[in-house]
């Protein structure tokens, strides 16, 4: 890897990789420390806000330096959660974050850790080459996509939380 | 029709690196569809070429360069949409 930019991106993909957000018990709040910490590194606004019984969203949000209300924000969503291993089919483990050959072994390294990761090392970079938004970005990281997403997803986008977000367009994962 | 704001942006992002896009209806499967069901457009877009598919199977994994590129892809499709 060429720098030191990139080695940090790997070790944060690998350290929420680690953390066992698994359905049907997700370890959601080790996953809500990392953010917040993640937040607190990239100096970017942190909010966790409760959807239902021990169900959370949390939003990073970079705030835009127009100070013009009325523009509409980028969201960029991804879901925290992951399915279910057969451990003993893995040549690795699955929450070992391990990287083999350049391969960056976990359940959810594709699906979908590793867009989470990519957005806030985007993000990271854009911020260390001063660039100053003209819409704010919020990061929203929600519960139980893998279930339905009907306690996540479909919670909050009906709570007046979403509405202020005042979004204007959204990416989540494809393929 | 008058393509929106937004896909005109994400388009311009992706050729201005060079990435080739294959658009397809989305399955109507993740958390986009409450997104577009309530109205907000949403794109899905995950930067991982050349990597076989392993979402949901076993040996997941996702090669460190694809995962670094695909910072590179969003760093130009934010800076598109943002500024």
């Amino acid at each position: 890897m060429s720098n030191a930019n990139d080695e940090l991106a790997v070790q944060h993909f690998v350290d929420y990789l680690r953390i066992k957000t698994v359905q049907p018990l997700p370890d959601y709040e080790k996953a809500f420390e990392f953010l917040q910490s993640y937040a607190m590194e990239l100096d970017l606004n942190y909010q966790k806000i409760q959807v239902g019984i021990d169900r959370h969203v949390a939003i990073l949000t970079w705030l835009s330096t127009n100070n013009s209300q009325q523009q509409q924000t980028l969201l960029l969503n991804s879901h925290i959660d992951v399915v279910p291993v057969f451990e003993e089919h893995w040549k690795y483990s699955p929450f070992g974050g391990e990287i083999v050959d350049g391969r960056i072994y976990g359940r959810g390294a594709q699906d979908m850790k590793c867009v989470g990761i990519q957005y806030l090392e985007a993000i990271r970079r854009l911020k260390l080459a001063n660039y100053k938004p003209n819409r704010t970005v919020h990061c929203l990281f929600v519960p139980d996509e893998e279930i339905g997403g009907l306690t996540g997803m479909n919670k909050f986008i009906e709570m007046d939380e979403f509405k202020q977000l005042n979004v204007g367009f959204t990416l989540d994962e494809g393929k | 029709s008058t393509p929106s704001w937004w896909w005109t942006k994400f388009k311009q992002a992706c050729d201005n690196i060079n990435i080739k896009i294959n658009t397809t209806v989305f399955p109507a499967a993740t958390d986009s569809r409450f997104l577009r069901n309530n109205g907000y457009p949403a794109l899905g877009f995950s930067p991982m070429n050349n990597t076989p598919i392993l979402l949901h199977d076993h040996d997941e994994y996702l090669h460190q360069d694809v995962f670094l590129q695909g910072i590179k892809i969003y760093c130009e499709i934010i800076v598109s949409i943002i500024i």
